[in-house]
């Protein structure tokens, strides 16, 4: 057991730095942020120190190094855009991706499974038909397109929804919240659609599926025969069994829906991380774009190491294979 | 625990009011320090909280500000200013010469962004408290023009809070704090989220605007911007797109506020290079060394078909480096080489060119209005007459690299002169590169000509200004004559605003909330 879990630690650890190296062999292709530092006036000499001051002058893998050197101390360095540590702006902006991809993802479950249910109940109903045909929508419309729709028909036409932002938040300690306003709550609506919309459709096919599947069961139509109501049937008996599968594809969409989070917040001018990497990509904000894609890759590596471990304990037959393999 | 907790909720959740202001911009101020980024942005921004001794007024004339009044020291030795009295720093401490003293040290210190507006300076005296001398090595002209921006800090405020020197590195005190004499102080500072400004009492000026309190947004994508202006979420956006200012015209909702930049459109040459680097057959030599060849470019593009399609007459073509309007500009000169494709394949003939050479263009695609889509218009007009452009269109961060790096056989440059002033783009655009005297720094194509160079100097020393302008002609009519830049149009400057909301739009981009007027 043991063994295994150093072994899946160190891999992981592995490909966050192969993540890092590649990162930053990539950003002198973004371009240079020299320009976007110094004014109109600026002269060669200024130019040459700042590059040497900030290092860029130095080979990428150098860069890098220094990089990890800050970040295993917690340091990532200061924006070049706003000149302030990087792990405050993240610590700022990241509770509002977060309580947006929480919606989201709450809205994707929720819905999607009770769309998912309803449409493999009544498989034949013209509403469950309808529903099949207008999830195609979300797996097939860009993120971008959903948004601007949902702006121009919910703000621009009909009033009823801000058209960006997180209206007011309330301030709690170091996290900000736009649960506890109203203004805050309308503002979430748009974005969180937008945002779970691909999954809440991908939950509610595989949910359908699923249940099709275990609607033919043996032990459903025992149900049945024995008199107990649909309902029992349907939600204390097939839903249950249906939800492994749906459970572990969860799990790891809710990573992606993190990291999808950079369109939506950019269509709806969302403060969260994900325009925060946007803006830094246009700037060159390299310790920003740096501790940006760490964290993401940290979070990716994290949920999988997470999967394989809870893999290691429930399957006893991964065990027993690797003992023998040994 | 809980109790603390409680405790630490706070509600920012101002009530809607009647003459609130919001508006958005691209990009957000970098910083709150007017001596650390000299951009656009952060100056436009800051001119609402700080003050200059002078400022623009709505024709961009340069009028009082905190100094009363201004005069020549003998023979161009320098400037006396008379300081204003009374004047009051939002935090109540009161402005006077050593203010100033302290702010030319900030601002001219080398860890300052704005230090170049103060290369004439030879020294600032103070004479009593509220009589400051600021001395130039040589009589200059402009030099009260170009210090507009040059932003007043306490000298108090700035050193109990550490923020001596601007600090654009790791940011200071002053980088999210602002202690001005302006009409507006910063009540609440979210980079990149919001920045929440409110009139100050103490002003020293009458008030000619009805806004309470007024917020700026960025926001970065322009389809966003425009549903925000539609739907009443802000009141002011800049800019709007130029695709999406017909429609907007048609909205009686909102008005559309047109006018032009000082930035001037151009087509740049390598004049140094003694080869093309992106030419296919054309090897051994640069053809754009020879006048003949750079004049048959102004020839051959159609700048006025440009401006109907491309910028659907939103733009004004231009024969010079600086815009109508701006000090200095050549009027007698303001015949662009006419449209001739005739004369064109004539002077490339004359060159030796009559089946015309291929070349590399550089132009970027994120950094001036529709740039990518001029720039392809100007590569099919080119081949029209046998210049045949491979046009190479990137993002704004890898374009200035590849200019330095000479990686280029033409290219789109667009300059904004900072002082307004035509004496501008000769020193950083046609005055032969040397970066001792800090001359020609954007001159990527390495133009020189020694009338020119001689010239500059005197140009920036002459205080009479009909000889100063038959100066400027004479470099106005040396780089037409030469075709140094192909110079095409002033770029527009299109604003929307919300119909009940009425602002005045200045060719600086500067967007001043002193003259936005909310009707109700």
């Amino acid at each position: 057991m043991l063994a295994f879990v150093i072994q899946r630690v160190a891999q992981s650890v592995l490909v966050l730095l192969v993540v890092g190296l590649v990162a930053f062999s990539m950003f002198r292709f973004v371009g240079d942020p020299i320009d976007n530092m110094l004014g109109q006036e600026r002269t060669q000499a200024d130019i040459d120190r700042l590059r040497t001051t900030l290092g860029l002058d130095q080979p990428f893998v150098v860069q890098y190094v220094k990089f990890l050197g800050g970040a295993v101390q917690g340091n990532f360095g200061v924006s070049y855009r706003q000149g302030r540590p990087v792990s405050d702006i993240l610590m700022e902006r990241a509770p509002a991706t977060l309580e947006l991809a929480a919606v989201s993802g709450f809205l994707a479950i929720s819905i999607g499974i009770g769309l998912g249910v309803f449409t493999a109940i009544r498989r034949d109903g013209w509403a469950a038909n309808t529903i099949m045909s207008l999830s195609l929508i979300g797996v097939s419309l860009p993120t971008f397109l959903i948004g601007i729709l949902l702006i121009y028909l919910f703000s621009v036409e009909l009033g009823w929804l801000p058209s960006f932002g997180r209206g007011d938040t309330v301030r709690i300690g170091g996290w900000t919240t736009g649960f506890l306003t109203e203004s805050g709550l309308k503002a979430l609506i748009l974005p969180s659609i937008t945002l779970g919309l691909y999954q809440m459709t991908l939950i509610m096919r595989l949910v359908r599926s699923e249940m099709l599947e275990v609607l033919r069961q043996d032990y459903i139509r025992f149900a049945r025969a024995r008199g107990l109501r649909d309902r029992a049937v349907n939600f204390r008996h097939a839903l249950k069994n249906t939800l492994v599968p749906v459970i572990t594809v969860t799990g790891l969409q809710l990573g992606s829906i993190i990291a999808f989070a950079i369109i939506t917040e950019t269509v709806f001018q969302w403060p969260g991380v994900g325009l925060l990497f946007i803006n830094a990509i246009q700037f060159v904000d390299i310790p920003v774009m740096a501790a940006y894609l760490m964290l993401i890759s940290v979070m990716f590596v994290g949920i999988n190491l997470i999967v394989d471990l809870l893999y290691f304990s429930i399957d006893p037959r991964l065990r027993a294979d690797r003992t023998k393999a040994h | 625990m809980r109790r603390h907790l409680f405790a630490a909720v706070l509600l920012c959740a101002p009530a809607a009011h009647a003459a609130e202001f919001t508006w958005s911009e691209t990009t957000d101020p970098q910083t709150m320090d007017p001596h650390a980024v000299n951009s656009t942005p952060v100056l436009g921004f800051l001119g609402n909280v700080y003050e200059g001794l002078v400022r623009r007024d709505e024709d961009m004339k340069i009028v009082p500000a905190l100094a009363t009044g201004w005069e020549p020291i003998g023979e161009g030795e320098g400037w006396r200013f008379s300081l204003r009295q009374g004047v009051k720093f939002h935090d109540g401490s009161d402005f006077d010469a050593t203010d100033v003293l302290f702010s030319y040290e900030r601002a001219s210190s080398e860890q300052a962004d704005t230090s170049s507006w103060f290369a004439p300076v030879s020294g600032v005296r103070m004479v009593d408290n509220y009589t400051v001398e600021i001395m130039t090595n040589a009589p200059n002209p402009i030099f009260v023009d170009s210090i507009a921006n040059w932003m007043m800090l306490d000298s108090g405020w700035a050193k109990a809070n550490d923020a001596t020197r601007p600090d654009k590195d790791a940011g200071n005190y002053a980088t999210l704090n602002t202690n001005g004499t302006g009409p507006f102080r910063v009540t609440r500072r979210e980079p990149g989220l919001r920045t929440v400004l409110e009139p100050f009492d103490g002003w020293w000026d009458d008030a000619t605007h009805n806004i309470t309190r007024a917020e700026l947004t960025p926001i970065q994508n322009p389809a966003t911007a425009v549903a925000a202006l539609l739907s009443g979420d802000v009141d002011f956006i800049n800019p709007v797109p130029i695709q999406d200012t017909e429609r907007l015209k048609q909205n009686p909702d909102v008005n559309v506020i047109q006018g032009i930049e000082a930035r001037v459109i151009m087509l740049g040459f390598p004049h140094e290079a003694a080869t093309l680097k992106y030419s296919a057959e054309t090897m051994d030599k640069n053809p754009f060394a020879d006048v003949r060849v750079r004049q048959a470019v102004g020839h051959a593009i159609n700048v006025p078909a440009i401006l109907q399609t491309i910028m659907r007459g939103n733009a004004q073509e231009v024969s010079q480096l600086v815009g109508p309007g701006m000090r200095g500009y050549s009027t007698g000169l303001a015949e662009r080489p006419a449209y001739d494709t005739d004369r064109a394949r004539a002077l490339l003939a004359e060159a030796g060119y009559s089946d015309g050479f291929s070349f590399g263009f550089k132009c970027t695609n994120d950094r001036y209005l529709n740039d990518e889509s001029v720039c392809q218009a100007v590569t099919g007009m080119l081949a029209q007459v046998g210049l045949r452009a491979t046009l190479d269109a990137m993002p704004v961060q890898n374009y200035w690299p590849e200019l330095r790096a000479d990686n280029y056989d033409m290219y789109l440059l667009g300059w904004s002169p900072g002082t307004f002033d035509a004496e501008h783009p000769i020193r950083f655009l046609a005055a032969t590169p040397n970066e001792e005297k800090k001359l020609g720094s954007w001159n990527f194509g390495g133009y020189s000509n020694a009338r020119v160079d001689e010239l500059l100097p005197m140009i920036q020393s002459e205080i009479d200004d009909t000889k100063r302008q038959g100066m400027l002609d004479e470099v106005t009519a040396i780089l037409q004559d030469q075709a140094a830049y192909t110079t095409l149009y002033v770029q527009p400057l299109i604003w929307g605003t919300r119909a009940n909301i009425e602002l005045t739009q200045r060719p600086d981009n500067f967007f001043n909330l002193r003259w936005v007027t909310v009707d109700q």
